[in-house]
């Protein structure tokens, strides 16, 4: 991840590589912090681990039988069989599985928290049909007893968007699944920001009831290319201002605005698009839209027609995150298949997802990527539990920027890593340990690994 | 390597368009694991006959039927009752037009059964699950009577209304404007006014005596023990209220949600309340829920109390019930438990001809490819009223379209 430095430094930096050329006194650089409320997250305490003898699925595609499984200061050591690690903590694994720690792409957790009261609807800022200005991570409760329970179903990180009614909700934070009473004590160090953008039924419905733009697609379409188009000045204003600094000159900085800050964010490729976006025509203008404006379309969330532009989405980059069997609840989720995923996943270079956008089903994405993989063998796919687990890892990893760090098992990225007592993708399979970083956040059979929010403490 | 099925359209066009027996015809399965949620358990390799909708015969000594099928050792259970839903009531939830579960002026007569909709592509989906049958409640209107309940099956033909106006839907605890109190007091009241209406009704002669209004008939069928009450309610203050009135009034009660009735299992099990309850709710979504747990049916089934899992909240995923009961097996309820959990308990909550198998109920049944709660498991066969009907839905006619390799447009790909 690229480090930022702190204002001052980069101004003295500029001051002394441009100082020969300057013709006139520069004021103060003028620089947009990217990062100004950065993780405080620190690993558990944590000890060096050896899990022996376990099916283990790697989230990149393989699956090794009878394998042991060393995690070494927080990172994936060592995978193979019959391995000794002096001083390590042994796990007996035998009879049980091990896939990465649970990604979901597509969470609530924190801004729509258990209990579920009006003081807590923190989700969605529906006063303007573009609220790029918001963050997400600046409304995430972090007592919400959804993160135990998401941890309890083995998930390890998680992103947090803001709600669909605006064409551009908001940034998204992706978060370690550890307890802690900051939301910057559970901030992924360095992930890249999402941003909300969404299609269809919502922000139409929302703003077309108050008369205001958009009421229509065309309207939402509209309201996007307006944003982009204010975008791209933005960012080509502080582009001149740069260059004009460089050359020692003194320019004016370009008046600061949040909202475009984040968009820039997009358009420099520092922040990723994650768009809700149920149908495929509507996803193959947004495909389409990404290209006008010079941004990659990103992933699309929910993707209940992925299956009919499953190609377009592997041809252009794009990952889709959707459900196994959400249907029927609006007009652009009447045309679900059971085998979604897997069509999507079928194509070559794709990047298939299992999402949640529940703080039920985020604590079984295991059973939900179980669904599709058996629907889908029902009716003529092939797919195995080591490819199914990647829409809930790697792939996921991906979506989010992470794939370097986390989302697989593999010698030298962080040990997130769920024990199964079987199977994941039965009915009956239960998580039973979950390491973050190596340091275990959950024992099904020790309590002194199960954490408790703060709002279900002392209540009876 | 990944492969698509080549698309049989014809097939599919077929066996969404009816169902594939023809009427009348007996049918007796040979050599299937019945789980007959009856006293008499599991039966090895037996044979269930059934003909004229209903069981026949349960290993008879002689087979004599129209049609014999192996069953191959495979698990046949009593189809699966699904509840507390809007079936045939929905079709897209966001789509104003296409909903018919409430109604702002609905009250405790809205008899929602005569907007059921057996075409509905919901029910061909839940046929998937294995669902036979289902008690339909609609959400009524802004009356603390939501109306009453009706019971169809999924057969998706113009006659799948088995009974209508069987139980009586009530909304108690947590409301977003006034106090729950008044909701109870009102029950009370309006449970105490026809009482002394009928008392005094005795004691006048017929001449005298005024009709009694829809709404009081409705009320005199509780008080009679012809309708269940059926109690949405979570807190266990409020569950307690309603027992006390259960014992005052001789009331049929059947709890909805109950999350905290985890606290008073012991007097739920001796009032004899079914609990129905969504096995997968297990956070503390508002402070009447703050007992919610994946543990609470097998906790409620062991303390005594008969309970009956629902997919509430989303009647398009009815069709994962089995998945609901599998997850509570995982929580620690039995898997016999958990399969009554969605067969007789429902029925004897909801008083259905259905839910076992025992000569003379219903032949609604389900062949499964194995254990019927796993993700890893499908529907080999299934009848209705002995009909055999088809797990084929929309949703298989849509991804045939999208997986068939044509130099056309889709659109032409039927």
């Amino acid at each position: 991840m690229q480090k930022f430095l702190p204002s001052l430094v980069s101004a003295a930096l500029a001051v002394a590589l441009t100082g020969c050329l300057q013709s006139e006194q520069q004021n103060e650089r003028v620089v947009i912090k990217k990062n100004p409320y950065p993780s405080t997250y620190k690993v558990l305490p944590l000890q060096t681990t050896l899990i022996k003898n376990a099916t283990v699925l790697t989230g990149t595609g393989s699956r090794l039988d009878n394998a042991d499984v060393l995690m070494v200061d927080g990172k994936i050591n060592q995978i193979g069989t019959d391995l000794v690690a002096e001083g390590a903590v042994e796990i007996d694994a035998n009879g049980k599985w091990i896939t990465p720690g649970i990604i979901d792409v597509h969470s609530h957790l924190g801004v729509y928290p258990s209990p579920s009261v009006e003081s807590h609807a923190d989700g969605n800022e529906m006063t303007s049909p573009n609220t790029s200005e918001v963050w997400a991570e600046h409304s995430v409760w972090p007592q919400d007893p959804g993160f135990e329970a998401a941890r309890e179903g083995g998930i390890t990180t998680l992103q947090i968007l803001p709600g669909s009614a605006n064409l551009f909700g908001g940034r998204g934070v992706t978060l370690r699944n550890v307890p802690s009473h900051t939301m910057q004590g559970m901030k992924f160090p360095d992930a890249p920001y999402g941003l909300k953008m969404a299609c269809g039924e919502n922000p139409k419905r929302v703003y077309g009831s108050r008369k205001v733009l958009p009421s229509t697609r065309m309207g939402n379409m509209a309201g996007y290319r307006m944003a982009w188009a204010d975008a791209t000045e933005y960012k080509r204003a502080w582009e001149k201002y740069d260059a004009d600094y460089d050359a020692g000159k003194n320019p004016l900085a370009p008046e600061r605005d949040i909202e475009l800050d984040t968009l820039k964010g997009v358009l420099d490729g520092d922040i990723l698009i994650h768009n809700h976006c149920y149908k495929a025509e509507e996803m193959a203008m947004m495909i389409d839209l990404g290209k006008e404006f010079n941004y990659h379309s990103g992933t699309f969330h929910h993707a209940v027609e992925a299956y009919k532009i499953a190609d377009m989405l592997a041809e252009n980059g794009n990952c889709a995150a959707m459900w196994p069997d959400w249907w029927g609840f609006k007009m652009e989720a009447y045309d679900m298949v059971h085998e979604n995923v897997a069509i999507v996943d079928a194509m070559k270079n794709s990047c298939a997802v299992v999402h949640s956008d529940s703080d039920s089903t985020i604590q079984r994405l295991n059973q939900e990527a179980g669904k599709v993989m058996y629907r889908a063998n029902e009716n003529g796919f092939e797919v195995t539990p080591e490819l199914a687990i990647t829409w809930i890892t790697s792939n996921a990893a991906k979506s989010l920027g992470l794939a370097d760090e986390t989302g697989s098992l593999e010698n030298g990225k962080k040990a997130d890593v769920v024990i199964w007592n079987q199977n994941p993708f039965s009915v009956y399979a239960q998580a039973e340990q979950v390491f973050v970083d190596g340091a275990k956040v959950y024992d099904r059979f020790d309590e002194k690994y199960q954490a408790k929010s703060d709002f279900l403490l002392g209540q009876r | 390597m990944k492969h698509f099925k080549l698309f049989k359209s014809s097939l599919i066009a077929l066996a969404l368009a009816s169902s594939t027996a023809s009427y009348a015809e007996s049918i007796a399965i040979t050599n299937a694991t019945v789980h007959t949620v009856t006293e008499q358990g599991v039966l090895e390799n037996a044979t269930v006959v059934f003909e004229n909708g209903k069981v026949t015969a349960i290993n008879p000594e002689t087979i004599s039927a129209d049609t014999i099928i192996d069953a191959e050792g495979k698990i046949l259970t009593p189809g699966l009752i699904g509840s507390m839903n809007q079936l045939g009531l929905v079709e897209v939830s966001a789509v104003s037009r296409s909903r018919d579960a409430s109604d702002k002026k609905a009250d405790i007569t809205f008899d929602a059964s005569l907007a059921f909709n057996p075409r509905s592509t919901v029910v061909s989906h839940s046929r998937k699950g294995g669902i036979t049958s289902n008690v339909v409640s609609p959400r009524g209107g802004e009356d603390m009577f939501k109306g009453q309940t009706f019971v169809a099956d999924l057969s998706g033909e113009f006659d799948s209304i088995r009974v209508n106006n069987n139980s009586v839907l009530i909304d108690l605890g947590a409301k977003s404007e006034g106090s729950r109190a008044l909701s109870l007091q009102n029950l009370q009241f309006k449970l105490e006014d026809a009482v002394k209406a009928q008392e005094k009704k005795g004691t006048k002669n017929k001449k005298e005596a005024k009709e009694p209004s829809r709404e009081e008939q409705v009320i005199n069928a509780l008080l009679a023990g012809d309708k269940a009450l059926v109690a949405h309610a979570d807190r266990a203050t409020d569950l307690l209220a309603l027992l006390k009135i259960k014992q005052q009034f001789g009331l049929d009660l059947v709890f909805v949600g109950a999350a905290d009735a985890v606290l008073i299992a012991d007097k739920i099990a001796q009032a004899k309340v079914t609990v129905v309850m969504n096995a997968l709710d297990n956070l503390p979504t508002s402070f009447d829920t703050l007992h919610s747990s994946l543990k609470n049916a097998a906790k409620l089934t062991n303390a005594g109390v008969k309970v009956a899992l629902s997919v509430s909240g989303d009647t398009h995923k009815l069709y994962e019930l089995r998945f609901h009961a599998g997850n509570a097996i995982a929580n620690g309820l039995s898997a016999d438990d958990a399969l009554a959990a969605v067969t007789a308990n429902v029925a004897q909550a909801f008083n259905l001809d259905s839910g076992t198998i025992a000569v003379g109920k219903t032949a609604d049944l389900v062949l499964w490819s194995a254990d019927p709660f796993e993700l890893s498991t499908q529907v080999s066969q299934m009848w209705i009223n002995g009909e055999e009907y088809s797990t084929i839905s929309r949703q298989d006619a849509l991804r045939d379209r999208y997986t068939t390799s044509s130099d056309m447009p889709r659109s032409y790909v039927k």
